[in-house]
């Protein structure tokens, strides 16, 4: 028995070494590795990234980021400006401030079936974004478009109701191809979700516009690209790819390993301390990209907790931990310090703003200030209460799991006690941080854009409540009548110096108040084969695939 | 017989329709919609944006009158839309389902063909060094955890062996040999609890069965020891054996979940618990009806076989429903 | 059959059990685990280990002196965890096993007992219990909020006791099954059916006659079903659904060591190995239990 399945394995592996090397990366397909199925390919409906990542090879939006962090036309052909008066102030009908912005779609975009991409496109796209029936996540681009105005097939006029800083950008806005879709759409606004042509014939040419379309789907499992013939920008260079969804993380290194996948995805794949364990291993046979990304990582306080009301304590518990240390020592530095919310890649950080070093001695005399002395079991105290708050965290993440271990025993060494009780992800978000119901401490991170204004995180209009609906995202319930002004100035008061200013004063306010503790950037890590050049990671929500085409192999 | 089906029938029937309404109210305890949860994901979604979306998914209704209308559907056969995938829950089901059946009926055949003639071999050796051997490594192959196990097996087979692939399953189109070599880690790692479990009892069966009196007659007459072992008490040894397969089977499938996350094997059990996580409901019930549904359909599988190869028993309410 | 003598019926399952070898060196070896689960935090001050003070300058650290295994991934000994580990898992897996058993032996000696309407109910009760599917049904469970439904007093931080109890809830049909069996063909026994007519009470045949008879049974399988609880809870951390950090269990530890497979092994090696030979050695003492205290087996 023993002597046959010894046979087997070794039959086994003579036969595959002689197969390995067929494996090798090849131009006709690039296999891509990530760690979540999309549930729809809808550009519309849910915004998760795994769809957000499949898409960006196979449309492109009117505006994104690039790389560099700035503002650019991917459908159009250029931003719209107050200077060049293609961006126009204007009252609304209503009498409220609004801004009429105008684009031009590229020339030669067409749809993968070769059906130019005009302006009708742009029409039904607004019309299904606003119809309440349709169901849409997110619907405030939409309301903010007062109506479209078009001239001709490629110009369009959006009037918006609102005059904010950031009209420039129309990512929001995802365009459809009314030839196939409206039909759909006007047998019912309620069922379009789920009869569109993208779940129901993902792999029609027309719907799709980028360097490749989709070729076939394997639900649950994995989706195939193909070069689309009708592309109009620079040819990709791979004739196919397969994005292949893998969610065990172990089990997603070890497909890279098996060759079964040729890279794992940086947005939706390891994380640091994962990528770097792999890397002590297999790091000479890969390309391991390190890029600190927008996703910010931080503890919100909870600020009716008579504790972290004073803001003595909330400054000596940033004093109180090593984030250097800790970012130096379990992601060997590959995840900046946040000093504050504001990513330094961002052209609005202010590198001045104070920072807070490690200084457990200031953190004890700010305690001791604020009347928590010493006890005798090495906890503080204050009237016969102890310092004791709890931290909560989602649980199964494990890098969150381990900083807050982490954290827990830095706190301890200046005499405050952490109880960790983590929820999954669904109870955390869906009830304990959403309805404010964590007692103290909660950590957790927020994904942005660039430049983007701390509205709904810090305003005090967007303290989540019983009577707003628990509406609004400041779950410390941070509420600062100088902090509202700067976010109103920051978003309606365009001036360029004035912003410059005002972001530093946004800054500063936060790390004075400290309504929550900053902790780092997360990194996303690309691991590529070798020969792996043209990807340049991004680190915001516009993946690194929209510039696929530039993707190749170097001998 | 007739009776005794169309009794068992309507029991079955009773049990899914209570275990539906637990299941139901059982996810409806569980805290945050999807709406809370998209809300906290999206910086820009407001307040009216999740009432619209509420309305639009029907959870603004009080939960037992969305369970009315849930049963009033799937009664006439509409079982509703799937939320997290946006189709009608049998599509989404069907592919999932036939995946894990292909993964359970062939790690069951395998375990079965390994574990009978094991199980037969240590009975007619016990207490000897076979016996010993056999039932260290069944013990064994019970206790290893599953993803342990899972992730061995990739790391020390599918990595060095670069033609056993880690993970994912065959697309449609391709050849039979390509299906089994996606196949062959994660029926490895199911067969082998199974294996060890199957054996075991297979053994303790035949020794039963070896220990009866019309085996002392077979002795008694001088029939040869194979004869013996074969002919008398592996027939007899057989009958448990069915009824503990029947009844695994309902166990196998949600058990499927480990070995499914770890190869992205897209089946029922990972279908359910990302229903369950996400909060998709139609989906979740339904899966998990269908796994009720499969473990009942065992148990009366069971009884039926038990009473065509057992003569002498015959079919009647047993009051413990196998 | 009647009552055996009790002297002699001891002496022949106690001289069975001894025989079996594996069985008695499991025993050994879960008696170790149990006395070093106990005395875990004075084991530790002993050898002058702690498994929660975390080093960042000493991250998977191989195994040395200070550090007879190593450190982990946060740079606490990994000795010192497997030691606190296994409170949580062996806890786990005894309370909750006992939990079921006595739930199950209720339950079974009331059904088999009473008979009639009682039965039928119960009965469907475990019928349909056990056609649960059981991972799924955990799942929901687990992710309950338990201040919700009035059991706050169960949701201590480490989530133990939560455990404990949704795996209890879904245990005890098997125990039952076996008990109302075995009642059954009791209720016929002559030394039952006199008792009955000397007019005790119910309550009192089923402490005497009935529980002393089916207590066999219940050690057997109750045994048996601690190493799949001990499994159980590691699945479960591997959904991220068991004990929470920074309370150790071995379940947590085999989990988080699964991303760092490829440069520390030794991280999943131990807890895998300590889950193994806890469930291994609880399986060969069921089995020899059942060997020395199941009458069927003795028929040859």
């Amino acid at each position: 028995m023993i002597r046959l399945i010894q046979t087997v394995i070794l039959a086994l592996i003579g036969v595959s070494s002689l197969i390995s090397d067929a494996q090798a990366i090849s131009k006709e397909r690039l296999t891509i590795g990530i760690s979540q199925y999309p549930s729809t390919l809808h550009p519309a409906f849910d915004s998760m990234l795994a769809k957000t990542y499949v898409v960006a090879m196979t449309r492109r939006p009117i505006t994104a980021y690039d790389p560099d962090w700035k503002q650019v036309c991917l459908l159009c052909t250029s931003l719209p400006s107050l200077d060049q008066g293609t961006a126009v102030p204007e009252l609304t009908q209503d009498g409220q401030e609004g801004l009429a912005v105008q684009y031009e779609l590229l020339p030669d975009a067409v749809w993968g079936d070769g059906t130019p991409i005009t302006t009708q496109d742009v029409l039904f796209s607004v019309e299904m974004g606003k119809d309440p029936a349709s169901g849409v996540d997110n619907a405030e681009q939409y309301r903010r478009i007062d109506r479209v105005e078009i001239d001709g097939d490629k110009r369009f006029t959006l009037h918006l109701n609102k005059r904010t800083c950031d009209y420039q950008g129309l990512s929001g806005l995802t365009l459809l191809p009314r030839h196939i879709e409206k039909p759909i759409f006007d047998l019912g606004a309620a069922e379009y979700r789920q009869r569109t042509a993208y779940d129901t014939d993902s792999t029609n040419p027309g719907l799709w516009h980028g360097p490749y379309r989709i070729a076939k789907v394997t639900p649950g499992q994995s989706i195939l690209l193909q070069r689309n013939p009708h592309w109009w920008g620079k040819s990709p260079y791979f004739d196919e790819i397969e994005i292949r969804a893998i969610e065990n993380t172990a089990a997603l290194t070890a497909n890279l390993l098996a060759g079964d996948i040729d890279m794992i995805a940086g947005e939706l794949g390891l994380s640091v301390d994962q990528a770097l364990a792999f890397q002590e291993r297999y790091g000479d046979d890969y390309q391991i990209i390190y890029k600190p990304s927008l996703v910010y990582e931080h503890i919100d306080l909870n600020l009716d907790n008579p504790i972290l009301k004073d803001v003595r304590v909330r400054q000596a518990l940033l004093y109180g931990i090593d984030r250097s240390l800790i970012t130096e020592r379990l992601f060997q530095g590959k995840q900046p310090v946040a000093q504050s919310n504001v990513n330094p890649l961002d052209i609005r950080y202010d590198p001045d703003i104070p920072h807070y070093a490690y200084d457990p001695d200031k953190a004890a005399g700010l305690l001791d200030q604020a009347g928590w002395v010493m006890g005798a079991d090495g906890i503080r105290q204050k009237d016969g209460t102890a310092l004791s708050l709890t931290l909560q965290t989602t649980a199964g993440n494990k890098s969150r799991e381990l900083v807050q271990q982490v954290l827990q025993n830095q706190w301890k060494q200046i005499g405050i006690d952490i109880r960790i009780e983590n929820e999954p992800p669904r109870v955390l978000f869906g009830d304990t941080i959403s309805k404010r119901r964590y007692p103290a401490m909660a950590m957790y991170a927020w994904m942005s854009a660039p430049e983007s204004v701390p509205r709904t995180t810090l305003h005090s209009q967007e303290i989540p409540q019983e009577d707003n609906a628990w509406a609004g995202q400041n779950y410390p319930g941070y509420a600062s009548p100088e902090m509202d002004k700067i976010i109103d100035g920051l978003e309606f008061d365009c001036d360029e110096a004035k912003q410059e200013q005002l972001w530093t004063q946004m800054q500063q306010l936060y790390v004075t108040d400290l309504p929550v503790l900053p902790l780092y950037f997360r990194s996303d890590t690309y691991i590529l084969p070798k020969t792996l050049s043209g990807l340049t990671p991004t680190g915001h929500q516009f993946p690194s695939p929209l510039w696929v085409e530039d993707w190749h192999l170097v001998p | 017989m007739i009776h005794y089906l169309t009794h068992r029938l309507i029991h079955s029937f009773l049990v899914l329709l209570v275990v539906s309404f637990a299941s139901y109210g059982l996810i409806g305890l569980m805290p945050g919609d999807p709406i809370d949860l998209m809300f906290s994901a999206n910086p820009e979604m407001t307040a009216a944006d999740a009432e619209r979306l509420r309305a639009r998914y029907d959870l603004d209704r009080p939960i037992l009158a969305r369970y009315a209308s849930w049963l009033a559907g799937a009664l006439q056969g509409d079982f509703g839309y799937s939320r997290l995938y946006q189709q009608p829950v049998g599509d989404v089901l069907m592919p999932r389902l036939w995946a894990t059946f292909q993964l359970l009926g062939i790690s069951t055949l395998l375990a079965l063909a390994l574990a009978i003639p094991l199980g037969v071999w240590a009975a007619a050796r016990h207490n000897r060094l076979t016996d010993y051997t056999i039932n260290l490594v069944c013990f064994a192959g019970i206790s290893v955890p599953p993803f342990w196990l899972a992730l061995l097996l990739i790391a020390y087979i599918a990595v060095p062996v670069s033609w056993i692939p880690a993970g994912g399953m065959a697309e449609s189109g391709e050849n039979g040999l390509e299906h089994l070599r996606h196949m062959l880690l994660p029926v490895a790692a199911l067969s082998l609890a199974s294996i060890g479990s199957f054996t075991r009892f297979m053994r303790g069966a035949m020794l039963q069965s070896l220990g009866q009196d019309y085996m002392r007659t077979a002795r008694a007459k001088g029939a040869h020891p194979l004869r013996q072992l074969f002919d008398h008490a592996l027939q007899n040894a057989l009958l448990p054996l069915i009824t503990v397969i029947a009844l695994s089977f309902g166990t196998l499938f949600s058990g499927a979940l480990i070995t499914e996350t770890i190869f992205g094997w897209s089946g029922m059990g990972r279908m359910i618990y990302e229903a369950v996580m996400g909060n998709d409901f139609n989906l979740a019930l339904v899966g998990l009806m269908v796994a009720t549904a499969f473990t009942l359909a065992g148990s009366i599988l069971a009884d039926i076989a038990y009473a065509a190869l057992d003569p002498r028993i015959t079919l009647q309410d047993r009051g413990n429903g196998g | 059959m009647t009552h055996p003598t009790p002297l002699r019926r001891g002496q022949r399952i106690r001289g069975n059990f001894l025989r079996n070898r594996l069985a008695v060196l499991s025993l050994f070896i879960l008696i170790l685990l149990v006395l070093t689960a106990l005395t875990g935090p004075h084991l530790l001050a002993l050898l002058h280990l702690d498994g929660f003070e975390t080093d960042l300058f000493n991250l998977k650290g191989p195994p040395g002196p200070g550090h007879p295994l190593g450190t982990d991934e946060l740079g606490r000994d990994v000795l010192a965890r497997l030691i606190l580990g296994s409170q949580a898992s062996l806890s786990v897996g005894l309370i909750t096993a006992l939990t079921a058993a006595i739930l199950g032996s209720i339950i079974g000696i009331c059904a088999g007992y009473f008979g009639g309407w009682l039965d039928s109910l119960l009965m469907r009760l475990t019928d349909g219990v056990i056609a649960l599917p059981l991972l799924p049904l955990l799942i929901v469970l687990s992710a309950l909020d338990f201040d919700k439904i009035g059991l706050g007093a169960f949701a201590d931080g480490s989530g133990l006791m939560r455990l404990v109890m949704i795996i209890s809830l879904v245990a005890w049909p098997t125990v039952a099954r076996l008990v109302r069996a075995e009642t059954l063909s009791l209720k016929q026994r002559e030394f039952v059916v006199a008792a009955r007519a000397q007019g005790a009470t119910p309550f009192f045949i089923m402490r005497r006659h009935i529980f002393p008879n089916v207590q066999a049974s219940i050690v057997i399988a109750t045994t048996l079903s601690i190493g799949n609880i001990i499994l159980l809870e590691s699945v479960l951390s591997f959904l991220g659904l068991g004990i929470r950090p920074p309370t150790p269990s071995w379940g947590t530890m085999l989990t988080n060591a699964q991303d760092y497979i490829w440069d520390s092994p030794n991280l999943a090696l131990w807890p895998g190995l300590a889950i193994f030979i806890t469930v291994i050695a609880f399986n060969f003492l069921g089995d020899g239990l059942q060997d020395a205290l199941d009458p069927k087996q003795h028929q040859q």
